[in-house]
């Protein structure tokens, strides 16, 4: 800092003069036809064109999605961290040595392997489910002639708004009487019908699809004599590829990540799902040291390497979904039309 | 041709009658594409509603023998109780709403101004776009909460300027407290805007190129294009994307109010009727902005249609 001062003061003086030369400069420079061209690059001619304007965007956001991406690096290089690498304030963010252990350590702490394939049935067959019943219920929205219907739609927004927590404790109580508490049955069932995890704007996805589909579709069909069910199943559905898969992928991430519904209606832990396994890393390392060694009541030290490590583990298959559907996901809200 | 025949051999009579059973066949078609959606609004909408409404003015308890559940009906006792009695609920309610005052907004300027910029042309904004939605992938509720605890949610410029002891000096302590309390999640709060974004980009891509070129033959500067053609384009998305924050803050992992109703489900003293009641008033004031905000939904959309 100190030897920064001196050189700094002086540098100003010689500025001082010199600046006067550029002055003349400019004015020179600005009548000539060159500099109208480099303005022109710099500036641009409406603004946003220019290469100052690009700079100073690219800065922006480069600024924001470091400030973004700063947890999940975070995440990967403390899940590669030893215990010793935690306490050194030296290792910030690259880890001396890396650890794989934590990775194995969580495999266990998680009970991965099985929690994945289950989690991963769980979530693709309940949207899927929600994908199907949603699309139907948007092509009627979007496509039948029936009484009532803007009523109807208006529930359908409204149970957008509906928090699920209100829902929650009724619906406790009755998929307890039905005896599906502790099954995946009331992560599935409510998609079957259009509901469950914000079927609502599924549904107004499907709708505002449909809508944009020529109507000439339905009446030819009709012409070759398809019923209804037929005209849906057969043209319409294939024409709707793009909003099915934008669903498909938004639903499946949702039920991945969703952790209310399964903390709520899969207490007892012969069924967990990797979104809320998260609480039972120490007592499973727990229990797996005390089988380990043969003295019983063993205590696993659980470091934050660990459950990063835990953490990374349940975010990667969604993750790696995203690496490939990215840009259906960024792109598919435009093609479906959903904002017309 | 075939309508003329139709006039000829059918009697007014006749013809009205058929357009009413082809009207009666097209609703029950409807209705055969609406019937699972229905179903499923009686059972896990309007069923759980009404039964938590019903037991929001009750005391539930188990029945002497342990065959079910009885109800014993108090009034709006379990109302009051939340404001009178509970020491926890009115706090919480007060703090979860000052804290969505600002975050919503937060969250909805933020995403603006980061798809404004997206929607630029330049290179690798296919790779920003990706980054910026990266979040909605894995905001799950406990990776969440492990990465907030670990401390990952604040900006990495507060703790290296010391920037809340700042602010302790800087501002009354209520409004600091609720300002280190933000900026302590900030990051995970922008990580609530990568659906916002994509609607905004959404919006943007309905205005015409053809209205911002005659502007700017006009002379008009972007700053005036962007306040005269986008901002009026896109205000139906802002409020749509200020319902959708809201919505989603009042359901995130964060919110305390919802520890604190699930708490009271098991406690013996309270139980499901308190709960339900908690339930219903924490709906009441989230629908409260949400309505005001359909409101000034609805009246700029007739104000944009007297214009017209």
């Amino acid at each position: 800092m100190n030897d920064g001062q001196i050189p700094t003061s002086e540098k100003s003086k010689v500025g001082h003069s010199s600046l006067k030369r550029l002055d003349d400069w400019r004015i020179r420079l600005r009548t000539s036809e060159g500099m109208q061209k480099s303005r022109m690059l710099i500036f641009g001619r409406h603004f946003n064109d220019g290469w100052l304007f690009k700079l100073a965007i690219y800065i922006i956001l480069s600024a924001a999605a470091l400030l973004y991406l700063n947890p999940v690096v975070y995440m990967l290089t403390t899940s590669l961290k030893h215990g010793t690498d935690l306490v050194n304030p030296m290792i910030q963010w690259i880890p001396s040595k890396l650890e794989w252990s934590n990775y194995a350590s969580a495999i266990i702490g998680l009970h991965y392997w099985k929690s994945l394939i289950q989690t991963g049935w769980i979530s693709i067959a309940a949207s899927l489910l929600q994908m199907g019943s949603c699309a139907i219920a948007g092509y009627g929205f979007a496509r039948m002639r029936i009484p009532g219907k803007s009523v109807f739609f208006f529930i359908v927004l409204l149970t957008f708004l509906i928090p699920p927590q209100t829902l929650s404790i009724p619906l406790y109580v009755l998929y307890s009487k039905l005896g599906w508490l502790n099954t995946p049955l009331p992560l599935l069932v409510p998609g079957l019908f259009a509901q469950g995890l914000k079927g609502a704007i599924f549904i107004i996805i499907f709708r505002q699809f449909f809508a944009t589909l020529p109507k000439e579709l339905e009446e030819s069909a009709r012409m070759d004599g398809a019923g209804p069910l037929k005209t849906f199943w057969r043209i319409m559905l294939p024409l709707a590829r793009p909003a099915l898969l934008i669903v498909f992928l938004f639903s499946f991430v949702w039920h991945w990540n969703d952790y209310y519904e399964p903390a709520l209606y899969l207490k007892n832990g012969d069924f967990t799902l990797l979104a809320q396994s998260m609480q039972f890393l120490q007592g499973n390392l727990n229990s797996a040291a005390a089988t380990g060694s043969s003295m019983g009541g063993s205590y696993f030290s659980l470091n934050e390497s660990i459950t990063m490590a835990a953490a990374f583990l349940i975010i990667a298959p969604p993750l790696i979904v995203y690496m490939f559907a990215q840009r259906y996901f960024v792109e598919g809200i435009e093609r479906t039309g959903i904002v017309e | 041709m075939s309508r003329m025949n139709m006039g000829t051999l059918m009697t007014k009579e006749d013809h009205a009658r058929h357009r009413r059973m082809q009207s009666l066949k097209d609703a029950l078609r409807g209705y055969l594409f609406l019937l699972p959606w229905m179903i499923g609004i009686v059972m896990f909408v309007a069923y759980p509603l009404i039964y938590s409404f019903f037991i929001s003015f009750h005391k539930v308890g188990v029945k002497i023998d342990g065959s079910g559940l009885k109800y014993d009906f108090v009034g709006m006792t379990n109302y009051k109780h939340a404001f009178v009695v509970d020491n926890v609920f009115p706090i919480e309610m007060f703090l979860f709403m000052r804290e969505v005052i600002l975050v919503v907004p937060i969250t909805v300027i933020f995403a603006l101004l980061i798809s404004i910029m997206l929607n630029q042309k330049f290179k690798g904004r296919m790779l920003y776009r990706a980054v910026f939605f990266l979040p909605v992938i894995f905001a799950s509720g406990q990776v969440l909460l492990e990465l907030f605890n670990q401390g990952q949610g604040s900006l990495p410029l507060v703790e290296r300027y010391n920037l809340t002891d700042v602010i302790y000096d800087v501002l009354p302590l209520t409004a600091a407290g609720t300002v280190v309390d933000l900026l302590s999640k900030f990051v995970i709060i922008l990580w609530f805007s990568g659906v916002q974004i994509i609607l905004f980009l959404a919006a943007f891509q309905t205005i015409s190129k053809t209205i911002y070129e005659a502007a700017q033959i006009d002379g008009a500067t972007p700053w005036e294009s962007f306040w005269k053609i986008t901002f009026p384009a896109i205000s139906p998305f802002i409020i749509l994307n200020l319902i959708y924050t809201l919505v989603e803050q009042s359901s995130n992992p964060f919110n305390p109010i919802i520890r604190h109703i699930l708490e009271n489900t098991t406690d013996a003293n309270t139980g499901y009727g308190y709960a339900s009641a908690l339930g219903w008033i924490y709906f009441a004031f989230i629908m409260l902005p949400i309505l005001a905000l359909v409101f000034i939904a609805r009246r700029q959309s007739k104000k944009t249609e007297a214009t017209r």
